[in-house]
C-alpha cells in the first residue's frame, strides 16, 4: 500500500522534473508534480487508499524532513545579521497589517454573498 | 597502550549516519518539548535546527558535510510536497458554498501579504538576497523554501522568516481578529491559514474546528497559489 503510492507521488514528481525542463523553466518540479496529482485527483474524483496512506505518512514527517535545510541558516549567519533587523520589522508589520486586512475582506465577502441569498 | 579516543570520537562524528542520528534525536527531542508543553515557541523544526547547529559547532563539522550526510532525508522533500495535492483536494470538495469568498480574499489578501512584506523590507533597505527569501514567508515552509531558492533567494532563510512569521500570527493572530471585530469562524481561519500557514492552522484548530478548517485550505490554497505565481511574478517584474 505505502509503497504504491510513494510510486505515484515519485512518479508524479518526476513528470514535474522532466516538465521544468521542457516547457516551465519557472515552475519547481515538485509544485508541477503536485499540480499533476491534483488534476489527477480532481478527473478520478477520489483519493485512492495507497495514495492517502503515502501522503499522510510522508506529511507527518514533514517537520523532520525540514530540519536539514533549515540547519544551512548557520552557513549564512553574516548576511542575516547584516539585514536582520529590517527584516523581522517588515515581517512582522506585514503579518499584522494583512492578517486584519484578511480577516475582514472574507467577513464582508460572506456577509454579501448571504444577503444576496436572502433577497 | 592506551584506547585511541580521537580516533573512535573522529570516526564517530565523520560517519556518514552521524548527520542523520543526531537529526532524528533532535527532532524526537523537541517534538517531546513541544507535546509536553504546547508552547508556540517551541517549534520543533526550530528547536531541532538550533540543537542540531550547536551539536555541529561544537563537534567542528562543516554544514557542506552535514548536508552531504543526510542527503537521503532531504530528497524526500519533493515526494512530500506532492503529496500536499491530497489534503488541497480533500478541503477543496468541502467548500463549494463559499467558493467566491475564498478565492478572492485568497488572491487579494495574499497578493497583499506578500507585496507589503516584500515593499516593506525593501524600503527599511534589505538585501535583494534578503527580499527573494522572504517573499514567500506566508507559505508553508516546504514550498516557501522550494519558492525562494527557485527565485534567487536562499531556502534556510526562507524557513526561518516562515517560523518567524507563524509564531508570531499564531500569538497575536486571535486577538487582533478579535480587535478588528472579524468574528466569523470561516473568516478568522481564513486570515490565520494565509498569513501564518501550517502554525496558524494549529492555532485555528484551538478556536473550532470550522475555524481549522479554513485555515488548512486557506493554507494549501496560498501555498499553491504563491508556489504558481509569485516565480512568474517575479520572471515578468525583474
Amino acid at each position: 500500500m505505502l509503497l504504491r503510492g510513494l510510486s505515484w507521488l515519485v512518479l508524479c514528481q518526476l513528470l514535474g522534473t522532466a516538465l521544468n525542463v521542457l516547457l516551465l523553466p519557472m515552475l519547481p518540479g515538485p509544485i508541477i508534480g503536485m499540480l499533476l496529482l491534483f488534476v489527477f485527483l480532481m478527473l478520478r474524483g477520489e483519493v485512492g487508499e495507497p495514495l492517502s496512506v503515502a501522503s499522510s505518512s510522508l506529511l507527518k514527517y514533514l517537520p523532520l524532513i525540514l530540519v536539514p535545510p533549515a540547519v544551512g541558516v548557520m552557513a549564512y549567519a553574516s548576511d542575516i545579521a547584516a539585514d536582520f533587523w529590517a527584516v523581522v520589522g517588515a515581517l512582522v508589520l506585514s503579518l499584522l497589517v494583512s492578517l486584519a486586512f484578511a480577516g475582514w475582506l472574507m467577513q464582508k465577502l460572506i456577509e454579501r454573498q448571504q444577503r444576496r441569498e436572502d433577497v | 597502550m592506551s584506547p585511541d579516543w580521537q580516533g573512535a570520537w573522529q570516526a564517530l562524528t565523520h560517519h556518514p549516519l552521524f548527520g542523520i542520528g543526531i537529526t532524528l534525536g533532535a527532532y524526537q527531542l523537541a517534538m517531546a518539548a513541544y507535546e509536553r508543553t504546547r508552547w508556540v515557541f517551541l517549534q520543533p523544526v526550530l528547536v531541532s535546527m538550533l540543537t542540531v547547529i550547536g551539536i555541529l559547532l561544537l563537534c567542528g563539522l562543516s554544514f557542506a558535510e552535514y548536508r552531504s550526510s543526510v542527503a537521503a532525508l532531504t530528497l524526500l522533500l519533493g515526494p512530500a510536497t506532492v503529496a500536499l495535492a491530497v489534503p488541497l483536494y480533500l478541503n477543496l470538495r468541502r467548500i463549494r458554498q463559499l467558493f467566491w469568498p475564498i478565492i478572492l480574499t485568497l488572491l487579494v489578501a495574499g497578493t497583499f501579504a506578500t507585496v507589503l512584506g516584500a515593499g516593506l523590507a525593501w524600503l527599511f533597505g534589505a538585501e535583494r538576497l534578503m527580499l527573494m527569501s522572504m517573499a514567500p514567508k506566508s507559505v508553508t515552509s516546504p514550498i516557501a523554501m522550494l519558492v525562494a531558492d527557485q527565485i534567487g533567494g536562499i531556502a534556510a532563510l526562507a524557513a526561518v522568516f516562515v517560523m518567524i512569521t507563524g509564531v508570531i500570527g499564531a500569538i497575536v493572530g486571535p486577538s487582533i481578529l478579535r480587535l478588528c471585530r472579524v468574528h466569523h469562524p470561516a473568516a478568522q481561519g481564513m486570515a490565520l491559514g494565509i498569513t501564518a500557514h501550517a502554525v496558524g492552522t494549529a492555532r485555528a484548530l484551538q478556536e473550532s474546528d470550522e475555524c481549522g478548517a479554513f485555515a488548512a485550505l486557506a493554507m494549501s490554497l496560498m501555498g499553491v497559489i504563491t508556489a504558481v505565481l509569485l516565480p512568474l511574478a517575479i520572471v515578468m517584474l525583474l
